[in-house]
C-alpha cells in the first residue's frame, strides 16, 4: 500500500512537471503584453528591428507581445507617463527617469559602454571641425531625442550656441539626419553613433565624422506596473541568457546589440540634466 | 392579269420578314453581350478600384497602427472616403476592436466579406484586408463599396444599348419596307407586263425612270418584248405567206387531181365509144370474112387470127377502161366498186383475206366523193400489196349521216411513224381527203400493222 502511495505521489508528480512545461509562465494575463519603442526610426523600421526580439520572448514567455509605438517622442512619453500604455517599455535613457517616476522598472539595458552621438559632414566638405559649423545648417533629430540633447550640451562646451550660432533642422528620424548632409540639402548631420554605423556603406563612406558627444547609458528596458515581479524577473533571465544561446545571439545580432546586463536605475539620473539644458 | 401571290409566299412578306428576324436576333445577341461586357467591366473596375484602395489603405496604415496613431489615420482616412463610391471604411485593431469608422458601417457586423462586386447578397461590396508591417500583423480594414452608382451606370448603359437597338430595327424595318415595297412593286410590273405580252399584247413598256438592277432588267424585258413583238411580226408575215401558198399548192393539186379523173373518164369513154367500136368492127368483120372464106383454110386462119387479136385488144382495152375509170362506180356506185375491186385485189394476192364491211346510204355521195374514196381505197391496198406483207386486211365504210368514216387496217409489219420517208401515195392520199375538207388519221408501231382512218364532213 505505501508502494502504491510512493508510486502514485511519483506518477502526479511528473504529470504535473510535465503540465507547468505546456502551461503558461508567470507571464500570461488576459491581454497581450504591449512592447512599447520609443519611435526614433519609422515605425516600419521598428518593426522590422524589433519583431524577432519580441517574437522571442513571446516564444519564451509563452505568452503575446505585441510591439507598439506612438506618432512621436512627446506623445510616447505622454502615453508612458500618464496612460502607462506599455507594459515592457524600450525607451530613450534620458527618458528613464520620467518612466521610472511614473511606475515603470528597469530590469535591464543594453549591455555596452554607452551610447554617444556623431557629427558627420560630406567626406569632401570643408567643415573639419566642430568650429567650422558657424553659420552651417546642422540635421537633427527631435528636439528631445537623446542625439539632439548630446550634441546641443556638445556645443555648448565647445562654446557654440546651438540656437544662435548655426541653424538647426529637424528631421524625423536618424537616417533622414543622415541623408540631409549626404545630399546635401544640410551642411552637416548629428545622430546617434548606432544608426549612423547600421547606415548603408556607400553612405558612410561618404562621410566623415567631426565630432562625437559623451557617453551615455544605453538604453533601458523596463517594465510597467501590470507586470508583476516574477515575470519581470523571467523577462530579465530571458534577456541576460539570451547571449549565451545561438537563438538569443541571432536576435542581438540583427538589433546591433552585444547582449543585455542588470543595470541601477540611478545610472539614468545621471542624464536627467540633459533634459533640462537651456 | 397574273393570279394574286398569297402574302406568306410573296418575296416582299419573306424579305421585309427574313431581315426583322435576323436584325431582332442579331441586336438581341449584341445587345445582351455589350450589357454581359458593360456590367463585367463595370463589376471588375470596381473590383481592381476596390482592391487598389484597400491595399493602398493597408500599406498606409500600418505605421499608424504601430504608433497607435488613430487620430492622424483617421485625417487620412476622411480623405478617402470621400470618394464616391465607398460607403463605409473601418480599421480594426488587433483585437478585432473597431478603432475607426467612417460612413454608415453595416448593421451587421461584421460584413459578409464579398469576392467580387457581383457576388453581392445586400448591394454593398464588402472587402477586407489585413494590415501588416514587416509581415507582421497590426490590423484590418473593412471597406464597403455601394453598388448603387455602378448599378445606375449598367442600367444606363442598358437602357441606351436597348434604345439604339429599338431605333436599329425600327429603321431598318422602315427601310426594308420601303425597299422591299419598291423592289417587288418593280417586279409586279415586270411580271404583269410578261402576262400582258404573254396574252399577245406587244405594246406594253415597263417604266426605267430608274438604274438599278430592275430598271435595268425592266429595259432589258423592254427590248426583249420589241425584238419579240418584231420576230412576231415577221413569222405571222412569213406564215400568212406559206399559208397562202400552201392553200394555192393544194388548190393546185386539187385541180390536177380533178383534171385527173377528168381526163381518165374522158380517155376511158373515148376507148370505150372509138376504139372499142373499131374492135367490135374488126372482129364482126373477121367473123364475115371466116362465114365467106368458103372453107379456104388460109382465110378461115387469117380471119380466126383477127377475131383473136382483136379479142386480146379488147380485153386490153378493158382492162385499161377499167384502171382509168371504173364503170362499176359510176353504174352502182361506191360500195359495189369497192366490192368489186376488193374482188380483183384478192384474186391478185391469194394468201390475203380482205374483209369489207359497210354501213349507211352512199348512193348520193356525189361523183367526187365517191371517186376519191375509191382512189383512197385503192392507193392503200396497193400499199399493202408492196410494203405491209400483211395477211389479214380489214376496209370499213360507215355512212353517220353527217359525216364519212373510212377506216382500213391491216397487220403487216407496219410502219415508223417518225420516219420522214413518207411515201407519195400518203401525200396523194392526204390531199384527196383535204379536197373533201376531211381529216386522214395515220397509226401505226413496227410489227403491228397500219391503221388509216378517214373522216369525211357531209354537207
Amino acid at each position: 500500500m505505501k508502494i502504491l502511495t510512493l508510486l502514485s505521489g511519483i506518477l502526479l508528480l511528473m504529470l504535473s512537471t510535465s503540465g507547468f512545461a505546456d502551461k503558461p509562465g508567470h507571464c500570461s494575463y488576459a491581454r497581450p503584453i504591449t512592447f512599447g519603442i520609443l519611435p526614433f526610426v519609422s515605425a516600419e523600421q521598428l518593426v522590422i528591428r524589433f519583431t524577432p526580439l519580441v517574437n522571442y520572448l513571446s516564444k519564451h514567455l509563452n505568452t503575446q507581445i505585441r510591439i507598439e509605438t506612438a506618432p512621436d517622442f512627446v506623445e510616447f512619453t505622454r502615453r508612458t507617463a500618464k496612460d502607462h500604455r506599455y507594459d515592457i517599455l524600450f525607451t530613450a535613457p534620458h527618458f528613464y527617469s520620467q518612466a521610472h517616476k511614473a511606475g515603470y522598472r528597469l530590469i535591464a539595458s543594453v549591455d555596452s559602454p554607452g551610447m554617444r552621438a556623431v557629427i558627420v559632414v560630406p567626406r569632401e566638405s570643408a567643415i573639419k571641425s566642430i568650429d567650422d559649423l558657424q553659420g552651417k545648417r546642422l540635421a537633427t533629430v527631435n528636439a528631445k531625442s537623446l542625439a539632439t540633447l548630446l550634441v546641443r550640451k556638445h556645443l555648448t562646451e565647445h562654446s557654440i550656441n546651438p540656437d544662435k550660432d548655426l541653424k538647426l533642422i529637424t528631421t524625423p528620424t536618424h537616417d533622414a539626419s543622415l541623408l540631409s548632409s549626404f545630399h546635401g540639402v544640410t551642411d552637416a548631420s548629428a545622430l546617434m553613433q548606432p544608426p549612423y554605423a547600421a547606415a548603408s556603406k556607400q553612405v558612410r563612406d561618404s562621410m566623415r565624422i567631426i565630432a562625437k558627444t559623451d557617453r551615455a547609458p544605453h538604453i533601458p528596458i523596463s517594465v510597467g506596473d501590470r507586470i508583476n515581479q516574477p515575470c519581470a524577473t523571467e523577462i530579465t533571465t530571458l534577456l541576460l541568457a539570451m547571449a549565451s544561446t545561438t537563438e538569443g545571439q541571432q536576435v542581438l545580432k540583427h538589433n546591433h546589440f552585444s547582449g543585455f546586463k542588470r543595470s541601477q536605475s540611478d545610472e539614468y539620473e545621471k542624464i536627467k540634466a540633459l533634459m533640462h539644458q537651456p | 392579269m397574273t393570279e394574286p401571290i398569297p402574302l406568306l409566299k410573296s418575296l416582299r412578306c419573306r424579305l421585309i420578314v427574313s431581315v426583322v428576324i435576323v436584325e431582332i436576333v442579331m441586336l438581341s445577341i449584341l445587345v445582351w453581350n455589350n450589357i454581359s461586357i458593360i456590367q463585367t467591366t463595370h463589376t471588375d473596375r470596381l473590383r481592381d478600384t476596390a482592391s487598389s484602395m484597400i491595399q493602398q489603405i493597408a500599406n498606409s496604415s500600418g505605421n499608424y497602427m504601430v504608433a497607435v496613431d488613430y487620430a492622424t489615420l483617421e485625417d487620412y482616412l476622411k480623405n478617402v472616403i470621400n470618394y464616391k463610391e465607398l460607403l463605409y471604411l473601418a480599421i480594426l485593431d488587433r483585437d478585432n476592436n473597431m478603432v475607426i469608422s467612417l460612413g454608415p458601417y453595416p448593421k451587421h457586423s461584421p460584413p459578409q466579406i464579398d469576392a467580387h462586386p457581383a457576388q453581392t447578397d445586400d448591394d454593398i461590396f464588402d472587402i477586407a484586408e489585413d494590415i501588416k508591417v514587416a509581415g507582421q500583423p497590426m490590423g484590418k480594414v473593412l471597406i464597403g463599396f455601394s453598388l448603387g452608382l455602378m448599378q445606375e451606370a449598367i442600367n444606363k448603359s442598358r437602357i441606351r444599348g436597348i434604345s439604339i437597338a429599338v431605333i436599329e430595327i425600327i429603321l431598318t424595318v422602315l427601310v426594308t419596307v420601303i425597299i422591299g415595297i419598291g423592289l417587288t412593286r418593280r417586279l409586279g410590273m415586270l411580271s404583269n407586263a410578261a402576262a400582258q405580252v404573254e396574252a399577245g399584247n406587244y405594246s406594253v413598256s415597263v417604266p426605267t425612270e430608274i438604274c438599278d438592277e430592275v430598271g435595268k432588267t425592266a429595259a432589258a424585258f423592254n427590248r426583249m418584248v420589241t425584238e419579240v413583238y418584231n420576230r412576231t411580226r415577221q413569222l405571222q408575215k412569213a406564215e400568212s405567206r406559206s399559208t397562202k401558198l400552201l392553200h394555192e399548192n393544194r388548190q393546185l393539186v386539187h385541180t390536177s387531181l380533178e383534171i385527173q379523173e377528168a381526163e381518165r373518164k374522158h380517155l376511158a369513154r373515148e376507148l370505150h365509144d372509138e376504139l372499142g367500136q373499131c374492135l367490135t368492127a374488126i372482129q364482126a368483120d373477121a367473123e364475115l370474112i371466116r362465114d365467106l372464106s368458103d372453107k379456104d383454110r388460109r382465110i378461115e386462119t387469117s380471119a380466126t387470127a383477127i377475131m383473136d387479136v382483136s379479142s386480146r385488144v379488147y380485153d386490153v382495152v378493158h382492162s385499161m377502161m377499167h384502171r382509168l375509170r371504173p364503170g362499176i362506180l359510176d353504174n352502182l356506185g361506191l360500195v359495189e366498186a369497192l366490192k368489186d375491186e376488193i374482188k380483183a385485189w384478192e384474186s391478185r394476192n391469194a394468201g390475203i383475206n380482205c374483209n369489207f364491211t359497210y354501213a349507211g346510204e352512199f348512193s348520193n355521195l356525189g361523183e367526187h366523193t365517191n371517186i376519191t374514196l375509191y382512189r383512197i381505197v385503192q392507193e392503200c391496198m396497193t400499199n399493202i400489196t408492196k410494203h405491209a406483207r400483211a395477211d389479214k386486211v380489214s376496209i370499213e365504210l360507215y355512212n353517220y349521216g353527217d359525216q364519212l368514216l373510212l377506216k382500213v387496217v391491216d397487220n403487216g409489219k407496219g410502219l415508223e411513224m417518225q420516219s420522214h420517208s413518207r411515201g407519195l401515195g400518203l401525200i396523194g392520199m392526204r390531199e384527196r381527203v383535204a379536197s373533201l375538207n376531211g381529216t386522214l388519221q395515220l397509226d401505226s408501231k413496227p410489227e403491228e400493222g397500219v391503221s388509216i382512218i378517214i373522216s369525211v364532213p357531209l354537207a
